[in-house]
């Protein structure tokens, strides 16, 4: 048995290898499973076709239909960072890969990055298909007169909704069936708050100052002024857009930054505490 | 079913095959009794019921358990009602001008769909977390007490969750939103007669995804949403069934929910009329219809959790594990 | 002077359990109980231990999955606490009756994915994956789901994922558990064969089979409740009971041994039931073998039938028994 030395590789290289190495389950695992087509594609269009027809018995103006699809694709993603990557960490833990990755010499963002990479190929197709319905089927009609600020919006609201992705798995990487609760309890509060199926300018027709507040507040979801900034790219010249786009554009760089930092501050320190409690590898909780 | 299967293996023909069952002595001899057997097993099914409604109780939720109670029972059914609240509050601010039956319409059927989505989904989470996660799905399904007793008693504690959930829900509307449930004008012995069937029929819809669960992998997500949302789609939620088109108009006559929900509504006494396409029919013809389709769907969910048992035991998925 | 690869000094660690409402009580269990241990470069340890003595808490700690409540522990030169990376560059780790992976990729990707956090080339990730299976005897199984392996198979690709990096120190936690006599073999032998190629290699063996430490062990400690009772090579353990004599004797079912406990100049006393063939194994470290005229004397006393007697040599399980009080698999006296 002979082992060749190779070259010892930088700490960068041996991430992205880590990064791209956990994506391949993902990427392999989904295509040799095809009932995830399915299910994860086919099945969360009737939901979302369900808020169309809401729509269509309120006689609402026809961009609503379009909101509704935007809300609709981008809810791929927003279901493949709560339970594809945050809550999968309470999955590793379980299924015995968590303690392998722990002792890997890398950072748990690659390993983080890696899931959200691979879970990315699933979702965008999810995305791409509400799309695609949302034109074929309901006749939706965007136009995008500005494709870079829509490349902006959509990048950077990635980048700060993984980061909060990776900021939620530190605390599941410790928790036990709690994580699973905490998923299901960031679906229905968050599609309310975010405006997954109405323009987050809503709360502010619907209650006046307060709801410009609950807008406000819930902007700190990466999703909620990156949704809103994609209807307004796609949608330009109506007024249901919540904040310029240029601030918008900016608030999402913000919290790109200090999400991925939160991120990289709460795994290392919830990683601390379970080694102390020694809760890190407790299986079945 | 195992015998048959390897006999086709041996070559043996079917023929041969019934001789030789028939060569089997049918009950052994001795102080046996047969009858005795049958109330065994039914005991111990009602036991499996009993406890595995427990475990799921203990499990999902747990009304002593303050943070549980708020995520099932009020937060995320409340989240889901005001989603549509500032919906319909929007038009309306815009001047569309929606009836508020439609609004009542939906806020109801919204609330008392809530049955339907947990158990649904619900129960292909039992089966993936079963078979997976805790890995104790083999040693349930080869014990004496019978698996689909099992989930029946695990679909049982969802249902009593959700009845918290969806009474919080209809509180929430009637006290904030001024929705005008009169709780006196109720037909409660029809309403009782609704809910038990609807009940029946929503069991036998998670029993059928139950068997579909045993061959599908575990994927995250998707499965919540998705078979939920073919109902929720179809059956006159969220909408009136006559906004669907035609073939959609169609298909959602023959789904039991559809049925269930507008009887749901007819006994509150809200949004009636809203639905043109029902709106013909008489309170006894949709209970017949509701009762029928229940009926038939049943057993085709029966059939469709036995295929699945017994695909599943044929390709040797009943532990199969599918991380990806 | 041997550089240590694990050098553990006064370390102490406790667990708090949480208290279930009405049916248990909040608990702190010492799992580790000021534990002090070396092992050199080059060796192959073993940690001897029944369930629950430490040995899995102990290789948490030195893998840096865990950190101790109190005391010291360096692995290969560095502080477990402070300087994880380094430590992680040069370890790995294979437990038994494992089951990590992904169901749905083959043996080969599954290892080829653990192989890039360590940032090995995958072309020489492969070629080190397709000679350790053939070295395991799993080549066969390379593209086959992992789902789809038995245990014995499954801990062999475990085994690959572990040894692929070419770790300093491997922590092998009870690598045979559960597997059959040739599978067991066959991962001793490749221990063995895999330490003696490169001195500086090191192994942590966690075994509770008695016969694998013997085997393998340059050194073994024996654990029970946290505690460290013993640590030497399996011979110089051997010796600690050497001048005590082992009586073993084999006699017809009985199912009360009590006629056999508290005779005087009896050390330690073990028994077992072979219900097969209704024979009673007796087990007897004696003080002084005068004493054998005492235990025969018992046997018509118990109601039984003398079938057989035999002195031995004392074995590591015979150090466990005088050293713990029990065996491993026997029933406590």
């Amino acid at each position: 048995m002979k082992f060749e030395e190779f070259k010892k590789p930088t700490w960068f290289q041996m991430n992205l290898r880590a990064v791209w190495g956990r994506a391949y389950p993902r990427i392999i695992g989904v295509n040799r499973e095809l009932s995830w087509v399915f299910f994860e594609t086919v099945l969360p269009l009737l939901g979302v076709a369900a808020f169309v027809y809401i729509y269509k018995a309120l006689e609402a103006p026809p961009q609503y239909i379009g909101y509704v699809i935007i809300g609709g694709a981008m809810t791929a993603y927003w279901m493949n960072v709560l339970w594809s990557m945050a809550a999968q960490m309470y999955w590793e833990k379980e299924i015995g890969n968590l303690e392998l990755y722990l002792i890997a010499p890398i950072s748990r963002m690659s390993v983080l990055g890696g899931m959200a990479l691979g879970g990315m190929f699933s979702s965008s197709v999810r995305a791409i298909s509400t799309i695609v319905v949302g034109i074929v089927i309901f006749g939706i009609s965007l136009s995008l007169p500005d494709p870079l600020m829509f490349a902006g919006i959509f990048i950077f609201t990635m980048i700060a909704l993984y980061g909060m992705g990776m900021m939620f798995a530190s605390l599941y990487m410790l928790w036990g069936r709690e994580a699973w609760h905490m998923s299901s309890l960031f679906t229905e509060p968050i599609y309310l708050v975010s405006g997954f199926y109405f323009p987050v300018k809503g709360f502010t027709t619907m209650l006046g100052n307060p709801g410009t507040w609950i807008a406000a507040g819930a902007s700190i979801i990466p999703i909620t002024l990156g949704l809103d900034g994609m209807r307004q790219c796609l949608y330009p010249g109506n007024t249901d857009g919540f904040l310029p786009l240029w601030l918008e554009l900016a608030i999402l760089m913000v919290l790109s930054v200090v999400f991925l930092f939160l991120a990289k501050y709460s795994l290392a320190y919830m990683e601390n505490l379970g080694k102390r409690e020694g809760r890190l590898t407790m299986r079945w909780q | 079913m195992a015998v048959n299967r390897k006999s086709r293996s041996m070559g043996i023909s079917q023929k041969s095959l019934k001789s030789m069952r028939r060569s089997i002595p049918r009950y052994p001899t001795g102080n046996y009794h047969p009858n005795k057997e049958n109330v065994e097993s039914r005991h111990r099914n009602a036991r499996t019921l009993k406890w595995s409604a427990w475990l799921g109780w203990q499990m999902e939720s747990n009304w002593a358990d303050p943070f549980l109670f708020m995520v099932y029972s009020v937060a995320k059914p409340i989240a889901a009602s005001l989603i549509l609240v500032v919906m319909y509050s929007i038009i309306a601010a815009i001047g569309g001008g929606p009836d508020i039956g439609l609004f009542h319409y939906m806020f109801v059927s919204n609330a008392f769909f809530m049955y339907v989505g947990q158990v649904l989904f619900g129960v292909a989470q039992i089966v993936h977390d079963d078979r997976e996660h805790f890995q104790t799905m083999k040693y349930i399904y080869i014990s004496p007490s019978n698996y689909f007793s099992y989930m029946i008693g695990r679909s049982v504690s969802k249902m009593v969750i959700t009845t918290f959930a969806v009474i919080i829900t209809m509180a929430f509307g009637v006290f904030l939103l001024n929705v005008p449930l009169n709780i006196f004008t109720i037909n409660w012995l029809l309403f009782m007669a609704v809910m038990v069937i609807g009940i029946f029929c929503i069991m036998a819809f998670g029993l059928a995804l139950a068997g579909l669960s045993f061959l599908t992998a575990k994927h995250q997500g998707g499965m919540n949403e998705g078979i939920a949302g073919l109902f929720y789609l179809f059956c006159g939620v969220v909408f009136p069934v006559s906004i669907l088109p035609s073939w959609g108009m169609s298909f959602a006559k023959i789904l039991p929910i559809t049925y269930w929900l507008e009887l749901v509504r007819r006994t509150l006494n809200l949004g009636v009329g809203m639905d043109s396409t029902l709106s013909g029919a008489s309170t006894a013809y949709c209970m017949a219809i509701l009762c029928l389709s229940t009926l038939i769907f049943s057993i085709v969910a029966l059939a469709i959790f036995k295929v699945g048992d017994t695909v599943a035991r044929q390709k040797g998925l009943i532990d199969m594990t599918t991380a990806y | 002077m041997a550089r240590y690869a694990v050098e553990v000094k006064n370390l102490n660690r406790t667990f708090t359990t949480k208290a279930v409402r009405g049916k248990s009580k909040k608990e702190i269990v010492k799992a580790l109980n000021d534990v002090n241990l070396t092992i050199n470069e080059g060796e192959l340890f073993g940690l001897l231990g029944p369930n629950g003595a430490g040995k899995t808490t102990l290789i948490k700690i030195l893998c840096t999955l865990l950190l101790p409540s109190s005391g010291e522990a360096r692995v290969l030169g560095h502080d477990v606490h402070k300087d994880t990376n380094a430590i992680r560059q040069k370890i790995n780790m294979v437990s038994g009756g494992e089951t990590s992976g992904y169901g749905l990729l083959t043996v080969r990707e599954n290892i080829w994915l653990f192989s890039q956090l360590y940032g090995i080339p995958s072309k020489e990730a492969n070629r080190r994956i397709d000679m350790l299976m053939k070295e395991l005897k799993l080549e066969h199984k390379k593209n086959s789901k992992v789902r789809t392996l038995s245990t014995g198979l499954r801990q062999k690709a475990n085994m690959v994922r572990g040894f692929m990096t070419d770790p300093a120190l491997i922590f092998l936690d009870e690598p045979t558990l559960g597997l059959d006599v040739n599978a067991s073999r066959l991962i001793r032998d490749f221990i063995k064969n895999w330490i003696r190629e490169k001195p500086s290699r090191t192994v942590l063996l966690t075994t509770h089979y008695m016969v694998e430490a013997d085997e393998l062990c340059d050194r073994v400690a024996i654990i029970n409740d946290g505690r460290v009772l013993a640590c030497d090579t399996p011979d110089n353990l051997k010796k600690l009971i050497h001048q005590d004599s082992v009586l073993k004797l084999e006699i017809r079912q009985v199912d009360n041994v009590t006629a056999f406990e508290n005779i005087a100049g009896v050390r330690n006393f073990t028994h077992s039931n072979d219900m097969a063939s209704g024979i009673t194994r007796l087990k007897f470290i004696l003080d002084d073998e005068a004493i054998v005229a005492d235990i025969v004397a018992a046997v018509p006393k118990s109601g039984s039938k003398i079938l057989s007697v035999q002195k031995t040599e004392p074995t590591l399980e015979d150090v466990f028994v005088a050293l713990v009080g029990r065996g491993l698999t026997n029933h406590e006296v």
